[in-house]
């Protein structure tokens, strides 16, 4: 009876999220993934008529008189993979430390640096971004600066750079990659660091064996995290990068509305989507290793 | 970027437009009509007027399409005024048969669907050209010397970040038509312009701030940029001697538009001379009203970049919809952005 009564509760709370997220989320996959094999309509829209070539651009099984196939879209795919992985690496690199020393702060300061980590979420990406341009450009607050302090003589080349993209990426993803670090590491039990020195453990072996596992999930919740928006943003590329180098989510977005084919665009938003997926799978795999080794 | 912008406002708005007596809703490009003329209809008829915007055609088409409904009056370009004639979309609302047409240039009627302006009015038109800082650059008289500036000078340029707008440039400077549907032109067009890619520093809208901080020293861009250069006389425009396109918008009426009457009216107000010339002032744009060419501020009537003396009206060229050989610029544009 009880047993009974406690899973109509559990049904009454699940209900919302599980219709939210079958209208918001399950309904547009499935329409994406339908669209993906359907004739793209001359004036955008669909044809109900079934399309496999929309993959076969990608892949490269185009008939090559409709469709011919590129590999300009594998490499556009692999070059924003790259960029997204280099965009989690130095934010990794970035945030650790830090989440360290805030970690040891005392309670209001520490509480103060967290509220500055959320600040960006109050304004807009895109003013943030033009903020940027205006900082980069050769006759922005950061050449004159440098100038004015005669450690440079030049402005030296920034904005649209891909050296300005990755600038860009890593500033809007910092926070995403911050806040789980910390959570990880301010939860670090300290009396197994302490127990490891005093043991007679390096530091080195200390931070490898004892420190690093503890934190794994932090560094893997933090990387998925940032990862998944980075391969798709297409909006520091076209403001920081000035539309030079085309990442995937440019080109997504160019399939819906430029050239009206929106099957093509969601055939490559299918393949990211798998491509994360894995990426998914395989952080969970290791997030669970890593939680059974600890 | 701006499409981002446009499509979260249009998203937010959306909901407000509400069908109701008294009611007008507009969606317009961004800064494309001067709020004074929606100021004065309202004081005038007491009809509530609200105005959404998009920055594309595709962004339009592609939410009316997904059934967007409340929007009365859309301001498409030519070639979409014919996609949309074609789609069924438009009302059919007789604006020629309305007192104040006379005041509209037949040579305006560019719409192949509808060439006798029964459906939409002519609203607005003007060139594609290069703003350059004369300091800088020296003369510039056309895309040769354009593309020449940073080897020259050391100063940098942008195009448009519009693949039509860039491979009409290719097109123009390879002798080919800006409409061109054969492969071989269009990749000689590519061709061109890859070869001048390395001269671009970035394929965008924002260049105003860019050439007023002296960071840029040319920029292609619409007319309508003289809005940000008054006061600089050093910051100049041309139309581009090997060619330039020409943008024309239209005022048209939705089939889905629930208020058909106001809409009807606010059409035939913009038929008065008065009402168009302030758009003219404050958007530099061609007008398609004959008698407002003569009631604008005396700098932009002089001015042969805004108002076009007949001979530059016949070597521009006006983009027609492609239909499927569009997916021969698009890949045209991938490979154009992907090149290093």
């Amino acid at each position: 009876m009880a047993l009974r009564r406690d899973s109509v509760v559990l049904g009454v709370l699940l209900a919302p999220v599980t219709i939210f997220l079958g209208v918001f989320f399950l309904v547009p996959l499935l329409i994406i993934a339908v669209f993906s094999f359907l004739t793209p309509g001359l004036y955008g829209g669909v044809e109900w008529s079934f399309y496999h070539w929309n993959y076969g651009r990608i892949f490269g099984w185009a008939d090559g008189i409709e469709e011919i196939y590129e590999p300009v879209y594998l490499q556009i795919l692999f070059r924003s993979l790259a960029f997204g992985v280099l965009t989690v690496a130095l934010c990794l690199v970035l945030c650790y430390p830090v989440a360290f020393w805030v970690a040891r702060l005392p309670e209001r300061a520490r509480l103060f640096f967290l509220f500055l980590v959320a600040l960006p979420f109050f304004s807009s990406l895109i003013v943030r971004l033009y903020a940027w341009l205006l900082i980069l450009k050769p006759s922005g607050v950061l050449n004159e600066t440098l100038i004015a302090l005669h450690i440079i003589r030049e402005p030296i080349e920034l904005l649209y750079t891909p050296a300005a993209v990755v600038l860009g990426m890593v500033y809007v993803m910092v926070p995403f990659m911050f806040l789980p670090l910390y959570a990880a590491i301010d939860n670090l039990d300290r009396s197994l660091v302490e127990a490891s020195m005093d043991l007679g453990a390096n530091r080195r072996q200390t931070f490898l064996k004892v420190i690093l596992p503890q934190t794994i999930p932090g560094i893997i919740g933090g990387s998925v995290i940032v990862f998944i928006p980075s391969v798709g943003n297409f909006v520091v590329p076209d403001v920081l990068g000035g539309a030079k180098g085309l990442m995937v989510g440019n080109l997504v977005e160019q399939q819906f509305l430029s050239a009206r084919n929106w099957p093509f665009g969601s055939a490559l938003s299918m393949l990211i989507m798998s491509v994360v997926l894995a990426v998914l799978l395989l952080a969970t795999a290791r997030a669970r290793k890593a939680g059974g080794q600890a | 970027m701006r499409k981002a912008i446009g499509l979260a406002l249009g998203l937010a708005l959306l909901g407000t437009a509400a069908d109701a007596e008294g009611k007008l809703a507009l969606y317009n490009w961004g800064d494309y009509i001067n709020p004074l003329i929606l100021k004065k209809f309202s004081d005038e008829t007491g009809i509530e007027v609200s105005l959404d915007t998009y920055s594309s055609n595709e962004e339009m088409l592609a939410k009316i399409q997904a059934g967007a409904t409340g929007y009365d009056i859309i301001f498409p370009s030519v070639h979409m005024h014919d996609i949309m004639m074609k789609l069924g979309l438009l009302e059919k609302t007789d604006i020629n048969q309305s007192p104040g047409f006379e005041n509209i240039d037949p040579a305006t009627f560019r719409s192949q669907e509808d060439p006798k302006s029964e459906y939409c009015l002519p609203y607005a038109f003007g060139t594609v050209g290069i703003f350059y800082n004369e300091d800088i650059t020296g003369p510039i008289t056309g895309w040769a010397d354009f593309f020449n500036i940073p080897e020259k000078t050391g100063a940098k340029i942008t195009l448009l970040d519009d693949m039509r707008e860039v491979m009409a440039i290719g097109l123009f400077m390879t002798g080919h038509s800006i409409n061109s549907t054969d492969p071989e032109e269009i990749q000689e067009a590519t061709d061109y312009i890859l070869s001048k890619k390395p001269a671009v520093s970035a394929f965008t809208y924002e260049s105003p701030t860019l050439l007023l901080s002296n960071d840029i020293a040319a920029a292609h861009f619409f007319v309508g940029g003289h809005v940000y250069y008054v006061d600089k006389p050093n910051i100049k425009y041309v139309i581009p001697k090997e060619g330039a396109t020409l943008y024309q918008e239209d005022m048209c009426m939705l089939k889905t538009a629930p208020d058909k009457a106001e809409a009807k009216r606010f059409m035939e107000f913009y038929l008065r001379p008065e009402i168009a010339a302030l758009n003219v002032d404050q958007q530099f744009n061609g007008s398609a009203n004959v008698p407002a060419r003569e009631l604008v501020a005396d700098y932009i009537r002089n001015d042969p970049t805004i108002t076009l003396p007949p001979e530059t009206l016949k070597r521009v060229q006006t983009f027609v919809d492609l239909g499927k050989a569009l997916k021969l610029y698009d890949r045209a544009w991938n490979t154009i952005r992907t090149a290093q």
